[in-house]
C-alpha cells in the first residue's frame, strides 16, 4: 500500500507518417518503496516517460501504475495531490509573477480562506529561506532560486511523494549543492532523474534506463558505475554522431531552446 | 461590456468538451503571442492611424494551429484583457476607449477570424494530405477578407465617419500586407503541425 | 529583461487610500471611464476627468514618472488620431476623443498600479462567478489569464534568443531560421506549461463545482 508499483507497463506513441508506433517504455515491473530513488540514463532512454507515469502525465499503453493504492489513470486527481512534480525548467512551472503569489496559487485548492492561505505561504517561503525574495519578479531570481521556489510551491501542499525531472540540469555548482542539501532534508519519498552523477550517488536505489528498459536496478555506487561503463561502450562502438551526443549529454542536457 | 464577453468566452469553453490543462496552456500562450506581436511597433498607415502590425499574423496562426474553439479563446482572451486595461493593443493602447477609434472593427474581428480560420483548418487537416498548405492559405484568406476586412471597413465607417468607398480604399492599404502575413502564418503553421502532429487533431493510439 | 516585465512591474507596493479602496470600486471606475468616453460630448469635461484620474494616480504614491510613462506609450498613436480627427471633425471633437482615450489609459493604470495580480485574478473570478451556471469556471479562467501574463516576457525573450542564435550560426538572412524556431519553441513551452499545471493539480476541470 505504502509504495509505488508498476506492473507490466509499456508506453507507445504514434509517429506522424508511420503506421508503427514508437515504443518509449516496454514491460516495466517495479516496486518503489525506498526513500531516495534515482533514475539515470541517456536522453531519450525513457527516463522522463518513467517519471511522468508517476503522476498520470503519461498514461500507460499497457499495464498499470499504482501510487499508494491509487491507479494513476482512474484516480489521477488523488494521485496528483499525493505526487509533487518538479520540472527541469522552473520557468515553465512557475505561473505567477512573484514567488509569494505562486505559492499561494498552489494553495488555492486546499485553503479557501485568503488570510490563511497567505499565512501558510509565508511559512513555506520562510522554511526555504525564500522570504526575502518573495515579492521579486521570478525573472529577477537566479536559476537556483527559481528552482528552489518551484520546489517550495510544490511542497506547499504537502505531497507524500516528490518527483523531480533533472532538477539540477540548469543549475550551477553552488545551486546544485543547495538543491542537494534541501532534498536531503525532506521527509517525502523522492524519485529523481538526473544527469548529475554526484546527486545520483546520494540515492538509496538507482535505476538505469536504456532504450525503454531498465537495465540495472540496485545500489547507487554500482548503478553509477554501470552507467559510466554503458556510456563508454556506446561511444566506443558508435559510428554515428548521435550516440556520442547521448553521452556528452551526461553533463549537459539539451536545452531545446526553451530556456530563457 | 467586458463581463459579457468573458461570459461568452467561458460558455463556449463549457459547451465543448472540457479543456485540459494543456489546452489552457496553449490558449494562454497563444494569447500572449498575439499580445507580444502587438507590442512590436507597428507602422501607422495613411492618415487613419490604424497601424499595420503582426497581430493579424498571430491571430490567424492561433486559428490554424489551435482550431476554432481554442483559437477563438486565445484571440478573445487577448482582446478581453486589452479592454480590461492591459496596454496590449497596437501602439500600446488599451481600454474600452479603443472601441471609439477606427481600429475598433479590426479588434472585434480578431476572435471571430481566428475561429473561422480554425474551423476551416480543422477540416483541411482532417480531409486533405495533398496541397495542404494551399488549402490552409485559402482558409486564412477567406477568413481575413470576409471577417477582418469586413468588420474593419465597418469600424472605419462608424468611427471615422467615412463613407463605404473611402473606408474600402483606406482598408485596401492593409491587403498586400495581409496576403504576405497569411503566407507566413501558413508556413509557420505547417512547421508547427509537423513538429507537434497532435496539436490540432488528436491521433488514434 | 529588455522591458519584458512591463506588465508585471506595474504594481507598486503601498498603503495609500487607493491601495485600500476595494477592488470592485476600482473596477467600477475603470468601467465608468470606458463608458463615459462614449457619452461625453464636451472636451472640457474630459479634461476635468483626466485631471481627476491623474490626481488619483499621484495619490496612490506611484509617482509622476510612472504616470508620464503610461501616457508616453500611447502618445504616438494619439497624435496621429488627434491630427486626423482635427482635420476631419475639427478641434473640439479631436480633443475630446484624444482626452477620452487618455482617461481610459490613466484609469487602467491606477487600477494596475495599486492592485497585485493575484488580487486582480480574485476579482476576475468574482465577476465570473455568476456565470457558473452557464458552465463558466472562474478559477480556470483566472489561471489562464495568469499564464498568459507571465508568458509574454518568455515570448519576447524567445524572439531575441533566436535572433542571437541565428546570428551566431550566420543565418540572419534566412527568414525561416529566424522565425520558425520561435514558434516551435513557443508551442513546446505552452505544452510544458500545460504539463506543469496538470502536475500541480491546477487547471483541471472541476467536476465537483460543475455539478454535472
Amino acid at each position: 500500500m505504502n509504495s509505488i508499483s508498476f506492473s507490466r507497463v509499456s508506453v507507445r506513441v504514434a509517429v506522424d507518417g508511420s503506421d508503427a508506433p514508437k515504443t518509449l517504455l516496454s514491460d516495466i515491473s517495479l516496486d518503489l518503496a525506498e526513500r531516495r530513488i534515482g533514475v539515470i540514463g541517456a536522453n531519450g532512454s525513457g527516463k522522463s516517460t518513467l517519471l511522468r507515469l508517476l503522476n498520470g502525465l503519461v498514461e500507460p499503453s499497457e499495464g498499470s501504475v499504482v501510487v499508494h493504492g491509487d491507479d494513476t489513470v482512474a484516480a489521477v486527481r488523488r494521485v496528483r495531490s499525493n505526487v509533487g512534480f518538479v520540472f527541469t525548467d522552473p520557468l515553465s512551472q512557475l505561473v505567477m509573477p512573484t514567488g509569494r503569489e505562486d505559492v499561494e496559487l498552489s494553495l488555492r485548492r486546499s485553503i479557501r480562506n485568503s488570510k490563511e492561505r497567505a499565512a501558510r505561504a509565508e511559512a513555506v517561503l520562510d522554511r526555504f529561506g525564500l522570504l526575502p525574495l518573495a515579492d521579486q519578479s521570478i525573472y529577477e531570481l537566479s536559476g537556483g532560486e527559481r528552482q528552489l521556489l518551484a520546489l517550495a510551491a510544490v511542497l506547499a501542499v504537502n505531497p507524500t511523494v516528490l518527483v523531480l525531472d533533472e532538477p539540477s540540469t540548469l543549475l550551477d555548482l553552488r545551486n546544485r549543492e543547495l538543491l542537494r542539501r534541501t532534498l536531503a532534508g525532506l521527509d517525502q519519498q523522492v524519485i529523481m532523474s538526473t544527469h548529475d552523477l554526484d546527486l545520483a550517488l546520494d540515492m538509496d536505489r538507482v535505476l538505469v534506463v536504456e532504450s525503454g528498459r531498465i537495465v540495472f536496478d540496485g545500489g547507487a555506487a554500482e548503478g553509477v558505475a554501470r552507467y559510466r561503463a554503458l556510456c563508454a561502450a556506446a561511444v566506443d562502438s558508435a559510428t554515428e554522431d548521435s550516440a556520442k551526443e547521448d553521452c556528452a549529454a551526461m553533463d549537459k542536457r539539451w536545452l531545446g531552446g526553451v530556456q530563457k | 461590456m467586458s463581463n459579457t464577453d468573458s461570459a461568452t468566452a467561458l460558455r463556449t469553453a463549457a459547451s465543448r468538451k472540457r479543456w485540459s490543462p494543456t489546452d489552457l496552456g496553449l490558449i494562454a500562450v497563444f494569447a500572449a503571442l498575439v499580445a507580444a506581436s502587438a507590442i512590436v511597433p507597428g507602422i501607422p498607415v495613411g492618415a487613419l492611424g490604424v497601424p499595420i502590425t503582426l497581430v493579424t499574423l498571430t491571430v490567424m496562426l492561433s486559428g490554424l494551429v489551435l482550431g476554432a474553439g481554442r483559437g477563438f479563446a486565445a484571440a478573445g482572451l487577448y482582446v478581453l484583457l486589452g479592454f480590461a486595461g492591459l496596454p496590449i493593443f497596437s501602439g500600446g493602447r488599451s481600454g474600452l476607449g479603443i472601441l471609439a477609434t477606427p481600429s475598433a472593427g479590426y479588434i472585434i474581428a480578431f476572435p471571430l477570424a481566428a475561429a473561422a480560420t480554425g474551423y476551416l483548418a480543422g477540416v483541411v487537416i482532417r480531409r486533405t494530405i495533398k496541397f495542404r498548405a494551399l488549402w490552409l492559405f485559402g482558409a486564412a484568406m477567406v477568413s481575413s477578407i470576409v471577417i477582418i476586412h469586413g468588420l474593419g471597413v465597418l469600424g472605419m465607417m462608424v468611427n471615422a465617419k467615412l463613407d463605404f468607398t473611402k473606408a474600402f480604399i483606406a482598408d485596401l492599404a492593409f491587403v498586400p500586407g495581409d496576403i504576405l502575413k497569411n503566407v507566413l502564418a501558413v508556413i509557420i503553421a505547417m512547421a508547427i503541425h509537423k513538429a507537434f502532429p497532435d496539436v490540432l487533431v488528436r491521433r488514434v493510439k | 529583461m529588455r522591458g519584458n516585465s512591463f506588465l508585471i512591474a506595474n504594481y507598486v507596493r503601498g498603503n495609500s487610500i487607493i491601495h485600500r479602496t476595494p477592488l470592485w470600486l476600482k473596477f467600477l471606475v475603470v468601467a465608468a471611464c470606458g463608458t463615459a468616453s462614449f457619452l461625453i460630448v464636451d472636451w472640457s469635461v474630459s479634461l476635468v476627468i483626466l485631471a481627476i484620474m491623474c490626481g488619483l494616480f499621484l495619490l496612490s504614491g506611484a509617482g509622476l514618472r510612472r504616470l508620464l510613462r503610461a501616457i508616453w506609450i500611447v502618445t504616438p498613436i494619439l497624435v496621429v488620431i488627434g491630427l486626423f480627427q482635427w482635420w476631419q471633425l475639427g478641434g473640439p471633437t479631436a480633443a475630446r476623443i484624444v482626452l477620452n482615450v487618455l482617461v481610459c489609459v490613466v484609469a487602467a493604470s491606477v487600477l494596475t498600479a495599486t492592485t497585485p495580480v493575484q488580487e486582480l485574478l480574485d476579482g476576475v473570478v468574482a465577476i465570473a462567478r455568476p456565470f457558473r451556471r452557464f458552465g463558466a469556471d472562474p478559477e480556470r479562467f483566472a489561471l489562464t489569464i495568469a499564464v498568459m501574463l507571465r508568458s509574454i516576457p518568455f515570448i519576447a525573450g524567445a524572439f531575441s534568443d533566436v535572433r542571437d542564435s541565428a546570428r551566431a550560426r550566420g543565418l540572419e538572412r534566412n527568414p525561416r531560421a529566424l522565425v520558425l524556431p520561435v514558434f516551435i519553441t513557443t508551442v513546446a513551452y505552452a505544452r510544458q506549461t500545460g504539463d506543469a499545471l496538470a502536475a500541480r493539480g491546477l487547471g483541471e476541470p472541476d467536476d465537483a463545482a460543475s455539478g454535472n
